[in-house]
């Protein structure tokens, strides 16, 4: 009985030895190169996911497919809002957030609120009509592919590249910019409703101005890199080792 | 001798039987394995280590870390590789820009230099605002917490309200009473107005948000135009630039937007208001803490 106890004992120190080793391999791996190796990412994952489901679900859902409700994106598509999809990437967002308090946080611009006297405080972007904004949400139906007013959408495309400034951030091709977190707006699961007239009424009405905390102070380095592992894989399921 | 080193031997492994040298010895591995546990602990934690770097950082400086993650996106911003990528050449150069910022930061604090620039003390400030805000930013209300504030402050989760009017004007009283009868027998307002010599203020252009119409219009315009209903013809108005005629196409009033809609601003205005409030908090402490004393003319 007392060799049964021993063994566990001496098994959990093992096990214990062997994750605090793969842990500090973890943390000190240039994060680019972690996916490469498969008992490294099969292990980051695993660590990952409690803190994932802890602290990242209530708003990205179990499944990281995101809420619409809330405008979180769904982090299982490979549609990065920021950067393209590279761990450091997502590491650095989870580290300092968006629009969080925090001083290296992602925070370049918002989605400017049109139905206001002042859309965006850093620039003087002129307000738009109801009949504006209408014509720019049937513009960015077109050109998504689904049912628009042609002559409405030929309105709304002036406004989009012209006194609207839409293109300055999503692009003359509306493909968005990651660099700056400007959706793209062709081809695309929307963070809000689904396509819907109303809702992106809403949101050129309203704007955004989504927020991700930032973790790096509360969670540690290692928490953080497994964390940025466990979502990558949400999006890179056949490269990650069950 | 050997006998008896055997049979002492045995003893000590047969675990039918109390053995105070077993015991012993148990209590001492027992012990040594703690005291190993805490130190590993004690001697790895972030802060601690004064010999080695923690594998989370590429560097210490003074016992200030500088970390990895920040090297790796700094590698990426100025030779656009990673860590493995780069040449020996580039991470030095790199690691040793964040030595030099790290190494000018300690100094500015020993010489306190916040106590001498404006704008030091203003990203300080900043700086410490975000650190308190930040507690609130990570938490995530529940459900509940959120439907009670937008309960609330419903009046702030509203559409914007919109109106299509007609604003005509002329300088002739008795002009404008015949108008608003003509109006109010449903004659189109093009034709009553060229009748009557009025013209369009053109101070509102088809549909408006309640926003840009207020500020088209004028406060007082605006605040008879909002009470009209759909196809509602206002009495004769008189302003300073002469008799105004306000006729209601159609006038949209603001609705309440649904909690799941309002959603985003919902919980932003509650992390805003909580983070307002800690703020507020922080300064009552800081104030309690401090020895503040203030000059007999400012009392």
């Amino acid at each position: 009985m007392i060799f049964v106890v021993l063994a566990l004992v001496a098994g959990s120190i093992a096990i214990v030895a062997r994750n605090y080793a793969f842990r500090r391999q973890m943390v000190a791996t240039d994060p680019d190169e972690l996916p490469s190796s498969r008992a490294m990412l099969r292990f980051a994952v695993s660590e990952g996911r409690p803190s994932y489901l802890r602290h990242c679900a209530s708003c990205h859902g179990t499944d990281g497919r995101g809420d619409r409700m809330k405008g979180a994106p769904s982090l299982a598509d490979n549609d990065w809002l920021y950067g393209s999809g590279r761990l450091s990437e997502i590491e650095w967002t989870i580290s300092h957030g968006i629009r969080a308090a925090d001083p290296k946080t992602r925070n370049v611009t918002v989605m400017p609120a049109f139905a206001t006297p002042r859309p965006i405080a850093v620039t003087n972007i002129p307000p738009l009509t109801p009949g504006d904004i209408g014509d720019v949400v049937e513009f960015l139906r077109e050109i998504g592919g689904r049912d628009a007013d042609s002559a409405a959408a030929a309105r709304g495309a002036a406004i989009y590249h012209g006194r609207g400034a839409c293109y300055d951030c999503h692009g003359r091709d509306a493909r968005g910019d990651s660099a700056i977190g400007a959706p793209k707006l062709v081809e695309t699961a929307w963070m809000t409703g689904d396509g819907e007239r109303e809702a992106i009424f809403t949101t050129i009405a309203r704007g955004r101005k989504g927020v991700c905390p930032a973790w790096g102070d509360r969670l540690g380095a290692a928490t953080v890199r497994a964390l940025a592992a466990y979502v990558y894989s949400l999006s890179h399921n056949s490269e990650t080792p069950k | 001798m050997a006998g008896s080193t055997q049979s002492k031997v045995a003893a000590f492994f047969n675990f039918r039987q109390v053995n105070p040298a077993r015991s012993l010895a148990l209590l001492g591995i027992g012990a040594a394995l703690g005291l190993a546990i805490a130190g590993v602990g004690l001697f790895t934690a972030p802060g601690t280590s004064t010999l080695i770097v923690p594998p989370e950082d590429v560097a210490s400086v003074n016992q200030r870390s500088i970390s990895r993650i920040d090297f790796t996106v700094q590698l990426r911003a100025q030779y656009d590789v990673g860590p493995s990528e780069a040449t020996p050449e580039q991470r030095r150069k790199v690691l040793d820009d964040m030595i030099r910022e790290e190494l000018f930061v300690q100094r500015g604090l020993e010489l306190d230099v916040a106590g001498i620039d404006p704008s030091v003390r203003a990203a300080i400030v900043s700086a410490v605002e975000e650190q308190i805000v930040a507690d609130v930013l990570t938490r995530q209300p529940t459900e509940a917490d959120l439907r009670a504030y937008y309960d609330k402050h419903q009046s702030k989760y509203s559409n914007e309200g919109r109106m299509t009017v007609f604003d005509l004007v002329t300088q002739s009283s008795q002009e404008a009473e015949a108008a608003v009868r003509a109006l109010r027998e449903r004659e189109p307002v093009a034709a009553v107005a060229a009748r009557f010599g009025m013209r369009d203020s053109g101070r509102v252009k088809g549909e408006e948000f309640y926003f840009a119409a207020k500020i088209h219009l004028g406060d007082p315009l605006f605040a008879l135009a909002q009470r009209l209903q759909d196809g509602e013809i206002s009495d004769r108005i008189p302003m300073p630039d002469g008799f105004h005629v306000l006729a209601m196409i159609k006038n949209i009033k603001p609705l309440p937007v649904t909690f799941a809609a309002a959603y985003n601003e919902v919980l932003s205005d509650w992390r805003s208001d909580g983070g307002a409030r800690l703020l507020a908090e922080d300064e009552v402490f800081l104030r309690k803490r401090a020895n503040i004393i203030i000059a007999k003319d400012l009392r």
